[in-house]
């Protein structure tokens, strides 16, 4: 439980430490996602249950902080748009639905619960290379559901650049992060299970 | 699966269609107090930044610094007459347009904001304000500078607020092109990475008489930014399937952002 708090707090300060993290002009702005790295990190130290509660901070906290703000003026977009002649084009709002980081951080949160044997174990080269993959498909599936909500296919050379960069850094910080997990748990009794998607046949 | 799992999923899914429904102004609401939980820390990155980047440039000389005084000093006193020269014009318009009972474009009142920093966003191109709703800013208003369109006021806090930059996709303006009737639609590339990020003026008639040079400004159509603000050049011209395209290189230097204005559009009685 005390772990499980522990864990929680380490993931809002990241957000807090975030805003002091420098991007790299020359990657195309790249740069480290210390939550995002906090949160996976995170999911493959705790329970399911907590994983859960985490996605859930960290997805519902990086939208309202990140996320632009939806428009309040819907109908003057139309307007514009229609002014344009553009209302035939199929031109969307182009504005990404406030949560979904949120289900995305679920869904690799549960993938990051598949290396919780390794991180037990103190086995971190798996985890550190799922932390890269994770990062590297949660930047990709921001960028598809841009792509999808704005109706157009477009793959700026840069947008690679910057993923693989973003990924790379935090696989940096991802072993100090599995380290600092493994001593709090260490110092705080938290016992590392791996309860995984065993069926329990309870014999009826 | 164990029970307590299969409960953390089901309030999980629960919570995340309650998010998924939020409306706009309650999303509106949340981010703008996370917002503000987060200025402290923002404030003190931005003031870590500047103290790094003094110590890392070399001082100025006392002597050039006491010369750019000077020129600044004459250049406020230049832009002071122009200001009162203006506000006489600006009576002079009210009255000759209320002597013809003439509804036309409200005027505007213009908030200074210096720029705090770029946002550590993920594909879109923001940046930080230190005006906020307790300045008198709204949201969507649009933001210049002396060189033209930046972009529009998103989330606020009360000290802070955050612009979407006219190279962001999500930041679209009703254009025209100097010197042509032809009107359509400009924004910026998706996720905007290069140093300087083309727009694209989309929807134009196809084989319109589109020169490169020509200067596209605000058309004024949509509510959101008033008519005749400069937001670039044209690069090139080129038809599309259906519409013609433009290139457009920005008027602002979205690298070198000090200061900015936030524009308060007025509502003149009748």
């Amino acid at each position: 439980m005390l772990f499980n708090v522990a864990v929680l707090i380490v993931l809002l300060l990241s957000f807090g430490l975030q805003e002091f993290l420098p991007a790299i002009p020359i990657a195309y702005h790249a740069r480290l996602f210390l939550p995002v790295v906090v949160f996976l990190t995170g999911a493959a130290a705790t329970s399911f249950s907590m994983m859960l509660v985490l996605a859930f901070v960290t997805g519902f906290l990086w939208d309202a902080r990140h996320l632009p703000a939806p428009s309040e003026t819907p109908s003057e977009m139309l307007a514009l748009m229609e002014g344009a002649g553009a209302h035939s084009m199929g031109a969307g709002s182009g504005e990404m639905e406030f949560g979904l980081s949120i289900l995305l951080f679920g869904i690799l949160g549960a993938l990051m619960q598949g290396v919780r044997p390794l991180f037990k174990r103190g086995r971190l080269e798996l985890p550190v290379m799922m932390i890269g993959f994770s990062v590297f498909g949660w930047l990709l599936c921001q960028f598809l559901i841009l792509t999808f909500i704005r109706g157009n296919f477009n793959f700026p050379q840069g947008m690679w650049s910057k993923m693989i960069t973003d990924s790379l850094l935090a696989m940096l910080v991802a072993p100090l992060l599995f380290l600092l997990f493994h001593a709090l748990a260490r110092w705080l009794r938290y016992e590392i299970r791996y309860d995984g998607l065993r069926y329990h046949f309870n014999g009826r | 699966m164990r029970k307590l799992n299969i409960l953390a999923v089901m309030l999980f899914v629960a919570s995340l269609a309650a998010v998924f429904m939020l409306n706009t102004p309650t999303t509106r609401r949340i981010q703008q107090r996370v917002l503000a939980v987060f200025a402290p820390f923002i404030h003190s990155s931005a003031a870590v930044a500047d103290a790094v980047e003094a110590v890392s440039t070399p001082g100025m000389d006392p002597v050039e610094l006491a010369e750019r005084n000077e020129q600044m000093r004459m250049e406020i006193q230049r832009l002071r007459i122009i200001a009162q020269k203006y506000n006489q014009l600006v009576d002079e318009n009210a009255q000759l347009r209320k002597v013809l009972d003439f509804k036309g474009s409200s005027p505007f009142k213009m908030t200074a904001a210096r720029v705090i920093k770029r946002s550590a966003s993920t594909w879109w191109n923001t940046l930080l304000i230190d005006k906020g709703s307790l300045d008198g800013i709204g949201t969507d208003s649009p933001v210049i500078t002396e060189q033209g369109l930046v972009g529009k006021t998103g989330k606020l806090a009360p000290h802070m607020a955050e612009v979407i930059l006219l190279t962001d996709e999500m930041c679209r303006v009703s254009a025209k092109v100097e010197g042509t009737l032809e009107q359509g639609i400009l924004s910026g590339e998706r996720a905007g990475l290069d140093t300087v990020p083309n727009l694209h003026l989309r929807f134009l008639s196809r084989d319109a008489p589109i020169n490169p040079g020509a200067n596209v400004y605000s058309s004024g159509e949509g509510g959101v930014f008033p008519a005749n603000l400069l937001l670039g050049r044209v690069v090139k011209f080129q038809n599309r399937d259906i519409s013609g395209e433009a290139l457009v290189k920005p008027a602002v230097d979205f690298s070198a952002l000090d200061h900015v204005f936030v524009i308060e559009m007025q509502v003149i009685e009748p």
